[in-house]
């Protein structure tokens, strides 16, 4: 008897479609159980009842316990509540369809309510918009330039009216209040004498009495207000062959209904009345009051009207009710008068619908979940990887509903009579067929026990090997939760072993970790399978390892496998022994030779770590590694530092153990990946296990610590410090000493105080970086934080120097520390003055301490790395919410071809080759051929074989290949392996060739038949498993794997783009730019290549030809000039200076930029005098009574004019690059205009490149631009070490450009993307989408991820994907049709 | 722990070696009798592969006329990379735990190496 399997939840009625529509007065009223009138909520009696009629009357629901629901008779807790309705004594506006309104009376005739369109128009729109499979995008495309159209068509052409312009009332210009007004003006330029003239004849008589009013009235337009009332009447009177053309579906929403006459009362159910504590009475619900309020002024209204009040009067309630009504849906309204601001701030309908705790984002794309703990966390390296200590208090709490079979029953019945306190019991059991929990707390638990049946539902405790799921906030990618297997505790935190920090991004200091427990066998499963940690060692953004040996682990390694640490067999069989635990307690273990064997046995630390990986001869795992340690120097591995790993066969026969080795992010260099990929995800995370209990045991007992004595600087240190330094200030003064006599060599594009800094700074890098090396050339091999940072453990070279040596150059913004006083950065140091200690360099370490001066550089590195920090997490943050909008979608399907939710093709084959990120044993590619060979060999020694000679393994591998065993791999993948193969038969040649045949020469390079082909097989096998599964999550991966390193990366960097003095922003603010496809970015550069690429001169003229140059720049000056006749400008040509900066000018083509330029002069003023003198009169004619105004203020603007280059571009350096031997030049052109300076004569256009991806779009188009934003994104990630697979950034970049244009990952971009309403509603704008899509009549057909999330429904993602097809084959023809009984009966009529 | 760089008498053989240099101290100069087997045992059959700790002193063995003996593998031989003309000359490279031996020499007098071969090296001063 299993447990009942998951099912969809009603199968009769699942939801196909959403649709929203404007709800009509009379469906209201359909709705509506009651008319709400009373505008009182409760009788003064005794117990507060809710008045009848009213807007809690209890016919709208039950709202305490006591009293049930008056309509259908059921408690608070099963009614769902009824609607009410109120009939408004006046029409107001909707403030949601406001826009719409407007937008509709600015496309009919304000007279007959007709369309303003030609006839023939109105028909071509009505075909395109009668399409029903027009998309929502087009949809509003359509309309929009319909009411364009329609604006300019003032004239009606049903009945000639003519029509003005309309819009929302602004409150200046207008008496009274402008809230929710709409005017109508309706002079036009063209009729408005005409119209004045008729506005004039109405009011004769009055002018006559009052000449006053003639002048007010022609002074301002012609307006009428249009009041909801009119607005109603000219919206009933709209033709129904009309209404399609304004975008709406008539069957869902008509444009009377936009207009509120009626409104709806919520059940009381959204809306309790809570009863105080603190005062008498109740606490009601802001919709409650604005509701009551608005019956109130209804009321009011209402006796206004009986009364016949005054006009005025009757306007103020007709506002206030307009107002309230508007507040009661959006209550953050802007724009309204001080006098009617409402005091407090309620919350509207719309208010709980948006925003990060409102109903869409708060309660229906997330919600809060059962079966849910958290507490602190902290470290156990006793515990498996793939295991999480859970505390027993917890434990008692979570429970899991089991079902009673015949296999746990004897189990079960111990379990209930344990009970809800001692662990392990259950706190519930449900008997078969019955509807209620039994609480086991109370009651006689040996009885139930007894009575427990097959079929029975019992809630037991969370038992040791549950599978239950840990989390850690943010959950910035899909490995922030994962499954593991429960071991439950006496203690109070959760438990983890340390190798599983790093996923989590989780530290001991505190954190707080959750853990759900998931409550049915398949979610159990799914879990397990999916996400458990062991199967998701590797990250999928790169195919990194990330599970992996941390901090103390690494140390230990290091320590234990350096080569003077011996052991003898006391110690070896105590470390061994530390291998025997949990699973393995029994295991045999066969200790290996010593490897010294006399005068005494000793084992080296290394074949003692060896036994983690294959602690006995029975063990299959044989793992091989070939790798360069962090220290490596030469000589392979008789490097002196014993830094060159070599295991074989899981023996670790040279080399000391590293981060690179054991630690996080390698691939084929890491012992654990090498066991994962080769033996499967168990024997990797059981070693890594081994290797975290053995090295913690070592540390224990030959223990570790660090103090005063580790960063005491030797006497050698600080001689050499010393003179590292004064060598370093004596530079820098010499620098400083030849800017100041303007001798110092400029840089490229640099000011000479540019120069300064850049030289500057490089020599003070080159300080820190000396002293650096000597520190750790001088401490000794056990010095602490050198073993740290040798192992990779913790600190880096760097921070050891700081410690011992040198602090170093303090930074800002990438800047030496800038003038915070006048010319000066401190009050200490003289004006002006640029040297070291006066700009930010802390000479002295953190051991010798800081000079006050130095400490505040200090703090104010630190402070900026603060701020950085704070600022980061909130904007990295929103970029990965808009990333994972964008690209929740997207699903490999079953054709390997990548859709969103549409069903569009996104991409088709997923990264081009259709294969997983995660799966990427090589660089981009599923094997690394060299390793799985060396693997293969050293696995599989095949000793009786022969060798194969060159010629034979080339034969051996089209034999293979013609076997079609490698027929699933793609022609790439096939061609590289016949190319490596090619290239292993040509090395076997050439040492046969050089050493002969000889038995010991053929051990050089061995490789025989069985061998090869084990090779081929296995070579094919990683391909095949790395094809991507359908239904995986690539879009959600994608978005996770660019987010969450945008996390880690500083936030200000820049990038120097091929030369020194030009910077690129990168990081952070850079992929901004990128996914939100910016139009304008900060850094725009053009990297342009040049026909001739050798010669520098040819890169000056090109140069000069884009460059930007100023008349300014050229001249030696210009001066005005005045005589007895005349006054001009004279200009002075530099001559000499056009010549060096081989720019393409002269005096005439000056005169000709001249008079083009926006400075308005004629041919005729400008008058070149000779080659290197012009003249410039000012227009005489216009000025002549200005004339010298008008000179200086072309003196003022003549320098800007631009005579050479083109304006968009500021500077353009000439980039310089020296490449074996041979220097080429290109050109850096920073600015704008691709087009221009493609097409500039010397730039070769086809390969000039462009870093602003909106230009590349419009000038190359969307490929250009695709493949701009791949290359952008990929280089700001590895600017800062980050690698991230290219098939995420490809899939990004496909994403943004799929539809044709470039889309940026924005509210703009994203409602282009996205057709689903509950989709865009979900991400930022809710209100305005909804309204949108009521107006439209659009329908949510319910296919993304976040619309089936917020429907409660399973996803098409995933393990979603697949549907099953059934074919009942019992319907062989299709079910005949009864007709329906009026059907029938029409047809006998007609 | 020490790296040696000896070179032999005969053969014209080269060898580097690491021992440890806490049991066996090493001066530049000396001379020692180094010898590699299989097998530990006086009658040259294979040992049994496993570690026998009682192996040592129950029969006798090779190892008691030397002052110092290690037991590693074989796991590479690999060619002069120097020498571009044909040449026999070869490397065979011995792990012993982590201390590492290069010998270095014409590929007859390293004719019976097998990669992932067991190996014992015994060592002896000479004094003369």
């Amino acid at each position: 008897m299993p447990k009942e399997q998951y099912r969809e939840t009603d199968v009769a009625r699942k939801i196909s479609h959403v649709s929203f529509g404007v709800e009509s007065a009379e469906s209201m009223q359909q709705q509506s159980h009651i008319h709400v009138v009373a505008k009182n909520l409760y009788n003064q009696d005794v117990q507060r009842t809710p008045i009848p009629y009213g807007v809690l009357d209890q016919r709208l629901g039950s709202n305490s316990k006591e009293a049930p629901c008056q309509t259908c008779g059921k408690n608070i807790n099963q009614c769902v509540g009824h609607f009410g309705y109120i009939d408004l004594e006046l029409p107001v506006f909707h403030v949601g369809y406001f826009r719409s309104i407007i937008s509709i009376l600015q496309s009919i005739c304000k007279k007959c309510a007709h369309v303003l369109l030609e006839e023939a128009d109105k028909h071509q729109y009505r075909v395109r918009l009668a399409n029903p499979h027009l998309s929502y995008m087009t949809k509003k495309a359509i309309r929009k330039k319909l009411v364009d159209r329609c604006k300019k068509n003032y004239k009606c052409p049903h009945c000639k009216e003519v029509n003005g312009f309309v819009k929302k009332m602004t409150a200046k210009g207008s008496t009274g209040n402008s809230v929710l007004k709409i005017v109508h003006e309706r002079n036009r330029d063209k009729d408005k004498k005409n119209l004045l003239e008729d506005q004039l004849k109405e009011y004769t008589v009055a002018i006559e009495s009052n000449p006053e009013i003639k002048t007010a009235l022609s002074g301002t337009p012609i307006s009428e207000i249009l009041t909801p009332l009119d607005v109603l009447k000219l919206f009933e009177r709209i033709p129904e062959n009309d209404i399609i053309l304004l975008a709406m579906d008539p069957k869902r929403s008509q444009p009377k209904d936009l207009i509120f006459t009626r409104m709806l009362v919520p059940p009381v159910t959204i809306r309790p009345s809570v009863v105080s504590d603190l005062k008498a009475g109740t606490n009601e619900d802001d919709l409650t009051m604005k509701q009551s309020e608005i019956i109130f002024i209804n009321d009011v209204i209402k006796k206004h009207k009986q009364s016949g009040a005054s006009v005025n009067m009757y306007q103020e309630g007709w506002d206030f009710l307009q107002l309230q009504s508007a507040l009661y849906i959006n209550s953050e309204l802007s724009g309204i008068p001080l006098a009617m601001m409402p005091k407090k701030p309620g919350r509207g309908l719309v208010q709980r619908l948006k925003g990060k705790q409102g109903r869409f984002r708060g309660n229906l794309s997330g919600k809060r979940v059962d079966f849910s703990s958290r507490t602190v966390i902290s470290p156990d390296p006793n515990l498996e990887i793939d295991q999480v200590g859970v505390p027993k208090h917890i434990a008692k709490i979570l429970t899991f509903p089991e079902r009673v079979i015949h296999a746990n029953i004897d189990v079960m019945r111990k379990l209930v009579i344990n009970g809800p306190d001692n662990w392990p019991g259950a706190n519930y059991v449900q008997q078969k067929g019955s509807q209620f929990k039994k609480f086991l707390k109370y009651g006689n638990r040996e009885k139930l026990a007894q009575e427990l049946k097959l079929g029975d539902m019992v809630e037991r405790h969370l038992h040791d090997n549950d599978v239950v799921l840990f989390n850690r906030q943010p959950s910035l990618h899909k490995l922030s939760i994962m499954a593991h297997r429960a071991k439950i505790h006496n203690h109070r935190t959760f438990r983890f072993n340390e190798c599983v920090c790093n996923p989590y991004n989780a530290d001991f200091d505190g954190d707080e970790m959750n853990l759900h427990l998931p409550q049915t066998e398949e979610a159990k499963a799914e879990a397990l399978i999916l996400m458990g940690n062991k199967s998701n060692l590797v990250t999928p953004r790169n195919g990194e390892l990330l599970i992996a040996a941390t901090q103390d682990f690494l140390t230990g390694a290091y320590l234990l496998t350096r080569k003077d640490t011996f052991l003898d067999k006391t110690h070896a069989t105590y470390l061994a022994a530390t291998l025997l635990a949990g699973n393995d307690t029994h295991m045999h273990i066969d200790l290996p030779t010593p490897c010294i064997i006399k005068p005494v046995p000793l084992w080296s630390g290394k074949q003692i770590c060896s036994l983690i990986f294959r602690p006995n001869k029975k063990s299959v795992v044989k793992a091989n590694l070939e790798a360069k340690g962090k220290a490596y120097t030469k000589n392979r591995e008789m490097c002196v530092k014993d830094s060159y790993v070599i295991i074989r066969n899981s023996e670790l026969l040279a080399g000391t153990l590293d981060k690179g080795h054991l630690g996080n992010g390698g691939k084929g260099g890491n012992i654990f990946y090498v066991i994962l990929r080769d033996f499967g995800k168990e024997f990797a995370i059981r070693s890594m296990w081994r290797l975290a209990r053995m090295t913690s045991t070592y540390l224990m007992n030959s223990g570790f610590s660090i103090g005063i004595g580790d960063v005491t600087p030797g006497e050698n240190l600080v001689r050499r410090k010393n003179k590292l330094l004064s060598e370093g200030y004596t530079k820098c003064q010499e620098f400083i000493q030849q800017m100041n006599d303007g001798k110092l060599q400029t840089q490229p594009g640099c000011s000479i105080e540019e120069s300064l800094e850049a030289v500057i700074l490089k020599e003070l890098s080159v300080i820190r970086e000396h002293a650096g090396q000597a520190c750790v050339a001088e401490l000794h091999a056990t010095n602490s934080p050198l073993i740290m940072a040798l192992s990779g453990s913790k600190g880096s070279f760097i921070n050891i120097s700081q410690m011992i040596a040198c602090v170093g150059q303090q930074a800002l913004n990438g800047k030496r520390v800038p003038n915070g006083f006048d010319d000066r950065s401190l009050p200490h140091f003289e004006h002006f003055s640029k040297t070291p200690e006066a700009k930010g360099f802390v000479e002295n370490s953190f051991y010798t301490g800081l000079t006050p001066t130095e400490f505040f550089f200090h703090t104010m590195g630190g402070r900026e790395g603060l701020v950085d920090t704070a600022v980061k997490t909130a904007e990295t943050g929103y970029m990965q919410r808009r990333l994972v909008k964008a690209l929740e979608d997207l699903v490999v399907h079953y054709d390997g071809s990548v859709r969103n939710a549409e069903g569009d093709i996104v991409q088709i084959t997923y990264g081009c080759d259709g294969l997983d990120p995660t799966y990427m044993e090589g660089k981009d590619c599923p094997v690394d051929f060299q390793r799985v060979l060396d693997h293969v060999k050293a696995k599989c020694p095949y000793r009786q074989e022969v060798s194969l000679s060159g010629d034979q393994i080339r034969r051996a591998t089209q034999a293979f290949i013609a076997t079609k065993a490698l027929d699933e791999c793609n022609e790439h993948f096939t061609n590289e392996l016949i190319k490596f193969m090619n290239t292993i038969a040509d090395r076997v040649e050439a040492v046969t060739s050089k050493f002969g045949s000889s038995p010991l020469a053929k051990e050089i390079e061995r490789l025989t038949c069985s061998q090869l082909v084990t090779f081929l097989d296995t070579c094919g096998q990683k391909y095949t498993r790395s094809i991507i599964e359908p239904g995986t999550a690539v879009g959600a991966l994608a978005a996770q794997s660019i987010g969450e390193p945008g996390t880690q990366m500083t936030l200000k960097t820049f990038h120097f783009a091929g030369v020194a003095s030009m910077n690129i922003t990168q990081g952070v603010p850079r992929i901004k730019e990128i996914i939100n496809a910016s139009k304008s970015i900060s850094t725009p550069i053009i990297r342009a290549c040049l026909v001739n690429n050798v010669d520098p001169w040819f890169a000056r003229e090109v140069k000069g030809r884009v460059e930007r140059t100023t008349l300014g720049e050229i001249s030696t000056f210009i001066d005005d000039i005045y005589t007895k006749t005349d006054a001009f400008l004279l200009i002075q040509l530099n001559y000499e200076r056009i010549k060096l900066l081989k720019l393409e000018v002269d005096a005439e083509s000056i005169r000709y930029s001249l008079c083009t330029s926006k400075l308005k002069l004629k041919p005729s003023d400008v008058i070149v005098e000779s080659d290197t003198i012009i003249t410039v009169h000012p227009n005489r004619s216009k000025n002549s009574r200005r004339l010298n105004f008008a000179l200086s203020e072309l003196k003022e603007q003549i320098p800007n004019v631009v005579v050479k280059g083109l304006s968009t571009v500021n500077r353009a350096v000439i980039a310089r690059e020296d490449k074996g031997g041979k220097t080429t030049y290109s050109l850096c052109v920073e600015g704008d205009n691709l087009r221009e300076v493609m097409a500039t004569y010397g730039v070769d256009g086809t390969k000039t490149l462009s870093n602003n991806i909106m230009e590349v779009y419009h000038t190359l188009g969307i490929e250009a631009a695709r493949e701009t934003i791949m290359t952008e994104i990929k280089m700001v990630m590895e600017n800062h070490g980050m690698s991230v697979d290219y098939r995420h950034i490809m899939l990004l970049a496909a994403q943004m450009t799929h539809t044709g244009e470039v889309l940026g990952i924005t509210r703009q971009g994203l409602s282009k993307m996205k057709q689903s309403v509950l989709n865009l509603a979900s991400f930022e704008k809710t209100a305005d989408h909804l309204f949108d899509a009521a107006y439209y009549g659009q329908t949510d057909k319910i296919n993304g991820v976040s619309e089936n999330i917020i429907m409660g429904m399973p996803a098409p993602i995933g393990t979603g994907i697949f549907k099953l097809l059934h074919k009942p084959l019992s319907v062989d023809q299709a079910p005949v049709s009864e007709p329906l009984l009026f059907e029938t009966a029409l047809k006998e009529v007609g | 722990m020490s790296r040696l760089h000896c070179e032999s008498e005969s053969f014209k053989m080269d060898l580097i070696l690491d021992i440890n240099s806490w049991l066996y101290p090493m001066e530049l100069g000396d001379k020692f009798r180094l010898v590699l087997a299989t097998t530990l045992r006086e009658d040259g059959y294979a040992d049994a592969g496993d570690w026998n700790p009682q192996g040592l002193e129950n029969e006798g063995s090779r190892a008691d006329s030397f002052e110092y003996v290690m037991a590693g593998k074989v796991y590479r031989i690999e060619g002069d990379e120097a020498a571009n003309e044909p040449s026999s000359r070869l490397a065979a490279y011995v792990s012993f735990g982590g201390l590492l031996m290069r010998l270095q020499g014409d590929a007859n007098n390293l004719h019976s190496f097998e990669v992932d071969q067991h190996m014992y090296l015994l060592m002896k001063k000479i004094f003369m």
